[in-house]
């Protein structure tokens, strides 16, 4: 087992390993002290207590959508990853026939710095693209271009949903960028799927345009290219080995490795993150926008796509880009957006699976009223994903922990 | 439209501790402080989020982006736009029904939370 940033890991995936008997998390059995907190945080309840001494262990793969809620949230650090890419990708980097290619998500560059001791939440985007650049990725492409790209087909989509409802696509339109999110509907809310927005996630798209029109422009042949999807996200692992998504004629996500495995790369690398000079992402598939970045949070999705429609629907320009209403950091979120020319666009937005529940059951008994709903797994959006640093107040074993006190006196660990 | 993030989030944080007490009387209260505690955390990085999104980027609407819009050019590699062929071949995907793998966990006497 390794340790990457305070999260231990299995390593390699099993290559014969099919994705779905596989949980990408586990509980180290030696580490459990029984708490349940995993528990209570799992929105299936898929972790629970086997046995008579309560230790706890994800009792299914089928019923765990990998979010990696449990592994963010347990005092002990008994939770650990069972997929790790980071040997065969530090392989590729030195393969002179490789091409390497970045994919960062937006939520990435808001967690990042943290590992280097820089307050949480910094934005740290140009010094991101400089440390990739310096591990030796050939190609720096960025994962907010395709959050661009989602809006439009998403928004576009959208938008035909409303003008023709029909059966396979009827309305609400469900969010479909998290991966926990789209495997939790696929097992529990089948009946919903043909809500569910047909669009691949960003970086479900950035593989294939990576390995058609990236490798077109840039003159690389798709055969070499090796694309390394690197997210706030434990589930993403999951979706990369989806066996359908290989549009391109490849595999569209060769390697899937989340923010801490970012951060552990860069630290094994020697390389002084903090004082690193910002840098671009190159050009095709680099540039963003705002409307990108926001998907690192709940309500993001659901502005940036609002920023499309009220100028398509009405015809006319947007001023403010603010649309505070969706903005959502808890429970589920609910507004009328007034668009000149259409009328009222409605719209939910929820993270945590308890939240989407509810707005499930509502769509399933008919009673909706919304047009467009964005779900995200992880309470608060993506920059509280399974794979971005741990909070420094939840482990009880990290010296300052306000919760150490309460934890030794309760245990009589004094 | 409404409050400001930094309100948001205060708000967040008050929920949160309210529900900590509720967990006080079960005897589980340690556990939601440190939830209360994750959301403050959290909170930091969603305003910051949306801070780089008002003063960092200096496009703020995906239809804006130079990139994309070269993209969905009439020359461009996505010529017959948005939701078009193309599109449709890289970009869409459809999904799989899994409630059976469910119904087996199920028979095996696994509670679970739905
Ligand atoms: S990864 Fe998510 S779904 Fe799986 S056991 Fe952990 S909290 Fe539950
Ligand atoms: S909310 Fe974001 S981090 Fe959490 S499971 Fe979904 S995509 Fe992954």
């Amino acid at each position: 087992m390794l340790e990457i940033e305070k999260v231990m890991s299995t390593g390699q995936l099993p290559k014969s390993a099919d994705p779905t008997t596989y949980a990408m998390v586990q509980v180290d059995q030696d580490k459990c002290e029984a708490c349940g907190n995993c528990h209570e945080v799992c929105p299936t309840g898929v972790i629970q207590a086997v046995g008579s001494d309560g230790k706890h262990q994800v009792v299914d793969p089928a019923a765990c959508i990998n979010c990696g809620q449990c592994l963010l949230n347990c005092p002990y650090g008994a939770i650990y990853e069972q997929v790790s890419f980071v040997d065969e990708i530090l392989a590729k980097i030195k393969d002179p026939n490789t091409i390497v290619v970045s994919m960062p998500a937006p939520a990435v560059r808001y967690g990042l710095g943290e590992p280097f001791g820089m307050p949480p939440g910094t934005y740290v985007g140009g010094k991101m693209h400089a440390a990739l650049r310096k591990l030796g990725f050939d190609l720096i492409w960025d994962n907010e271009f395709t959050a661009d790209v989602t809006i439009m087909e998403e928004g576009t989509e959208l938008i035909n949903r409303i003008a023709k409802p029909d059966k396979k696509h009827p309305l609400p339109q469900f969010t479909s960028c998290c991966p926990g999110w789209v495997k939790f509907v696929e097992t529990f809310y089948p009946e919903l799927l043909p809500n569910v927005s047909t669009c691949k996630s960003p970086i479900g798209m950035l593989g294939p345009l990576a390995k058609t029109y990236g490798a077109q422009q840039t003159k690389t042949d798709p055969k070499k290219m090796y694309t390394v999807s690197i997210m706030p996200c434990i589930a993403k692992k999951f979706e990369g080995l989806r066996p359908e998504m290989n549009a391109s004629g490849y595999r569209d996500t060769d390697a899937t490795i989340t923010t801490r495995e970012l951060a552990y790369m860069i630290k094994k690398a020697g390389i002084d993150f903090v004082n690193l000079p910002e840098v671009q992402p190159d050009p095709i598939l680099g540039e963003s926008t705002g409307a990108a970045t926001i998907f690192a949070t709940s309500g993001g999705v659901m502005e940036a796509a609002l920023r499309l429609a009220y100028e398509v629907l009405s015809g006319q320009k947007l001023t403010n880009p603010d649309i505070k209403a969706v903005r959502a950091s808890e429970g589920i979120v609910t507004a009328s957006v007034d668009v000149p020319k259409f009328g009222k666009v409605n719209v939910a937005v929820a993270s945590g699976l308890d939240n989407a529940v509810k707005l499930c059951e509502e769509v399933k008994a008919g009673k909706s009223k919304h047009h467009f709903i964005e779900i995200m797994t992880c309470p608060g959006g993506c920059v509280n994903g399974g794979g971005q640093p741990l909070d420094p107040n939840i482990r009880v074993s990290d010296a300052g922990s306000p919760l150490l006190k309460t934890y030794k006196k309760r245990f009589g660990m004094c | 439209m409404s409050n400001t993030i930094k309100e948001v989030t205060r708000r967040c944080f008050l929920k949160v501790a309210g529900v900590a007490t509720v967990m006080t009387v079960t005897g589980i209260h340690f556990v939601d402080t440190a939830k209360a505690a994750a959301l403050d955390f959290i909170g930091k990085r969603q305003t910051s989020v949306y801070n780089a999104d008002a003063n960092i980027y200096a496009v703020r609407k995906s239809q804006d982006n130079p990139m994309v819009q070269k993209i969905y050019a009439k020359d461009g590699f996505l010529h017959d736009g948005p939701c078009g062929h193309k599109s449709h071949d890289l970009l869409h995907t459809h999904y799989t029904d899994r409630s059976a793998e469910l119904k087996k966990v199920r028979a095996k006497g696994i509670k679970l939370k739905l």
